[in-house]
């Protein structure tokens, strides 16, 4: 019965998502051209902005990516209904790697061990330079590494995606133990490499400060990402077929509690880093929080507190919450800009003492941010919303029982 | 998180939670007859016996103890903890499988977790119990243990509450006194099978004292519930908490290898892989003696190997962050822990630790190595004895070379060590004996619940 009601409906995104994507897309115009003029105003200013506003929406990208193989592997309905959302924001990977190319020619305005060695005034800061770049940390091998971590993503989202659109057309087919068999070691190599390329692009504005949490950090914040995002755009298009028939309240409530969980456990990884070091109170890492207590950062950081966790922590406890998919998006809305706010603290205080926002650091977020959601309305647009032949998709079509 | 790893859904065909052909009633013969009818065997009680050859061990052993003091022990300074912590650390992380499987599996509403819940909640009290003994014999004087707890007194000396170490008193009791209830609670209805089951009259009593007056009515039933899902709510948290705050113990204080930000989420993951592998341990003999092969299917054994693979590439990634930052930070005490571990005088056990614990479980990837029990008896095996190695490494290996070569020393365990360890371990096997007899090893009411009879339809 499902499986003739499949063949049915049409499934195609409506067309809320090209209007979406034009809007976006001008807007994303518009602040490119600012941010290109701050580029050669503030060059600084403009590569620190970058390296913010890149990793926050490579969260999204990269997140979705995650998400959707981890779905793979534990199986589960509440993933079907979001998988095109999903596929649509990792095949944004491109566009990342495009984006990733500007910060090629910043290094020395990002990374201190991409300047010359003479100019770094802390002697033991100088010497340990010496010897890490002569190995790891020299733009060489930033650039190959960085080839190497965006080839493994690339692998993994086209095979991913290609392997989703086989289901767009008859015969209806179950592939699970392919996506499963790829997922699986899939997910290994991911956290690996999100792991290293953390280190690379962010852990190693400060050489010498080390974090083993740090990149896990960095991880659950772009599945929190990924999640929030999915969970905005269902929203968006639970107002048109066929996101309208296919999303049920119980589908939102499990997005709610996936949130509510990565919100604790990024509480959870970010307090541990935090405590661990603060009990240590070693010179070379409790800088870190040093800088980050003091010179009106400290504020971001409760804001942090209070907004990344403790008021989505709260808020999410609630049933009805979770189940009103309307509602839910508003939180995830706040979440995603609560990301941003995280990685601004992960990054901005290296290069400032002193609370510092500049009108880069949001003008470039935007430009990437608009890019970016024409890029993924062109990506959601392409395929049918559902694919409608692939066996376990049945489900979502299921009429819905009793209350539940 | 509905269905999260229940329906993993690939094209070939799975082995059922429950194998076919059961019935409300055979189910329950199945399991209260292990308890009500069948005979003592020899094999039981040669079991029972050889463990409690261990347990007077463990006995002789505590019992010098008390008379001599630590010093019986292989510690030194700089080595203060030795096997002791080691011990501690290993059981408590074993005892983490019992209320990840009846409390985070429930409330992810994994059905599967139905017939292992049970023995694996057993297995935590039991491991709890052993793991709770070191840091008190520890101590060295524990008839004053109660002084780690904030009490009023008139010597006006209070715990330091900055100090994991008082954390650990307060994380232990809550997990151990959580899960004893949260066991019991889930006994009840099952205790009054036995009850109405039983022929002996005072076996009859027995039972029906504990079954605390359960009759089975609707109410019951639903304050069951309710209480049940409450104490799986409370439960959670404490798989993360506990072994967090062991893993403050450590992380905290700023010895190379101690002081290190991951160590929160690989310690849990470290203790679930060593707990999954004793649930694993357990359930290979107890399906295969008791005849529960229906019940601990295949299917347990696969979902279980898949949390201990998962769980243990958590480990790994732990090591290889924790490797390659001790030489990408610079800092020169790291760079020396990690050579001291890969060519000093522990070099044969870290080796040991990164096959039992990395290289051997990969077989797990492997379908058969996930179904075939034999051969996931080894596996887990040797997970057991990687994870004991792993926390040698991190305690002994840490402190015996710090800072100052002044300071290093050698660690070198005594047959008192030995001895209080293996008694722990007979002391765990005897209490595990003694359970399979008397209580029912897998839940019969929560089974009945995964029989196509007890689904009914709402329309």
């Amino acid at each position: 019965m499902t499986t003739a009601r499949s063949h049915e409906m049409n499934f195609l995104a409506p067309s809320v998502v090209r209007t979406i994507g034009t809007r976006s897309l001008v807007i994303g115009l518009i602040f490119a051209v600012l941010a290109i003029v701050g580029a050669f105003v503030r060059p600084g200013d403009f590569f620190h902005a970058y390296l913010l506003g890149f990793m926050d929406w490579l969260g999204v990208t990269l997140g979705a990516l995650a998400f959707l193989m981890v779905r793979h592997v534990t199986g589960g309905t509440w993933g079907m209904v979001i998988q095109r959302i999903q596929i649509a924001a990792m095949r944004c990977l491109p566009l990342m790697m495009v984006l990733f190319i500007p910060i090629l020619f910043g290094l020395p305005h990002l990374y201190i061990w991409a300047r010359p060695l003479d100019t770094v005034a802390d002697k033991h800061l100088r010497e340990h330079l010496q010897e890490i770049t002569q190995t790891y940390l020299n733009p060489h091998g930033f650039f190959i590494r960085a080839v190497i971590y965006f080839a493994i993503w690339a692998v993994l989202v086209f095979f991913l995606s290609k392997w989703s659109a086989e289901h767009d057309h008859p015969p209806m087919r179950d592939t699970s133990a392919r996506t499963k068999q790829l997922s699986a070691p899939g997910l290994v190599i991911f956290a690996l490499s999100i792991g290293f390329a953390t280190i690379d692009w962010m852990m190693s504005i400060t050489p010498g400060w080390i974090s083993t949490m740090y990149p896990l950090i960095i991880l659950i914040g772009e599945l929190m990402s990924a999640m929030a995002f999915c969970i905005v755009i269902e929203s968006i298009l639970s107002r048109y077929e066929p996101m309208s028939t296919m999303l049920k309240p119980s589908f939102a409530h499990d997005h709610g509690k996936w949130t509510l969980a990565f919100v604790m456990v990024w509480a959870y990884f970010s307090f541990s880093q935090l405590l661990i070091m603060w009990a240590g109170n070693l010179p070379e890492e409790i800088t870190y929080y040093y800088r980050r207590f003091n010179g009106g950062w400290g504020y971001v950081g409760l804001f942090l507190v209070v907004f990344q966790f403790a008021v989505p922590f709260c808020l999410l406890l609630s049933r009805p919450l979770k189940r009103d998919i309307r509602r839910l998006a508003f939180l995830a809305a706040w979440i995603m800009v609560m990301r941003w706010v995280d990685l601004y603290f992960m990054i901005e205080p290296n290069y400032s003492e002193t609370f510092r926002l500049t009108w880069l650091d949001i003008v470039v977020a935007v430009a990437m941010g608009g890019l970016w959601l024409a890029f993924f309305c062109r990506n959601l647009a392409s395929r049918p919303l559902l694919a409608a032949y692939d066996i376990h998709a049945q489900k979502v079509l299921e009429p819905v029982h009793g209350g539940h | 998180m509905t269905q999260l790893l229940e329906e993993v859904e690939t094209g070939r065909k799975r082995a059922p939670v429950i194998e076919p052909g059961h019935s409300f009633s055979t189910v329950t013969a199945k399991i209260s007859d292990v308890v009500l009818k069948r005979p003592l065997s020899i094999g039981w009680l040669a079991g029972v016996m050889f463990c409690f050859g261990f347990v007077n061990l463990l006995l002789l052993a505590v019992g010098y103890l008390f008379i001599k003091g630590t010093g019986i022990w292989g510690i030194t300074i700089p080595i203060g903890w030795g096997f002791a912590i080691v011990n501690f650390v290993w059981w408590i992380g074993i005892g983490h499988a019992g209320t990840l499987i009846s409390a985070i599996l429930m409330l992810l509403r994994q059905t599967w977790r139905n017939s292992i819940n049970r023995f694996a909640e057993a297995m935590t009290l039991f491991a709890v119990a052993c793991a709770g003994l070191f840091p008190l014999i520890h101590t060295g004087r524990p008839w004053v243990a109660y002084w780690m707890f904030p009490y009023p007194n008139t010597m006006g000396v209070w715990p330091q509450f900055r100090s994991p170490l008082i954390w650990d008193v307060f994380a232990v009791s809550t997990y151990a006194t959580t899960s004893l209830l949260f066991w019991f609670v889930g006994l009840i209805p099952d205790l009054a099978t036995l009850r109405d089951r039983a022929t002996n009259i005072w076996v009859k009593r027995a039972y029906g004292a504990l079954a605390m007056g359960w009759r089975g009515s609707a109410r019951h039933w639903s304050r069951y519930e309710t209480a049940y899902l409450l104490l799986a709510g409370l439960a959670t948290p404490l798989v993360l908490s506990v072994h967090t705050v062991v893993s403050f113990d450590f992380a905290v204080g700023i010895v190379p290898g101690w002081h290190t930000t991951i160590f929160p989420p690989y310690f849990v993951a470290g203790a679930i892989y060593s707990g999954f592998a004793m649930v694993l341990m357990l359930a290979i003999p107890i399906r295969s003696i008791y005849g529960l092969k229906d019940f601990i299917t295949e299917r347990h054994l696969e979902n279980s190997a898949k949390v201990m693979l998962a769980t243990g590439l958590i480990v790994g990634y732990g090591y290889a962050m924790e490797a390659f930052m001790g030489w990408y930070g610079g800092n020169r005490y790291d760079a020396f822990l990690l050579w001291n571990r890969l060519h000093g005088p522990y070099a044969t056990w870290y080796y040991s630790l990164l096959i039992c614990n990395i290289f051997i479980p990969q077989v797990l990837w492997i379908r058969k190595f996930r179904t075939q029990p034999v051969l996931l008896f080894l596996v887990s095996t040797v997970v057991l004895v990687g994870m004991w190695l792993e926390r040698f490494i991190i305690v002994v290996v840490s402190l015996h070379r710090d800072f100052l070569n002044s300071s290093w020393g050698m660690y070198y365990p005594t047959k008192w060590d030995w001895f209080t360890y293996t008694g722990t371990l007979g002391l765990f096997l005897f209490c595990m004996f003694f359970f399979m007899r008397i209580l029912p090893s897998i839940s019969i009411f929560e089974m009945r619940t995964l029989l196509p009879e007890s689904k009914v339809k709402a329309e």
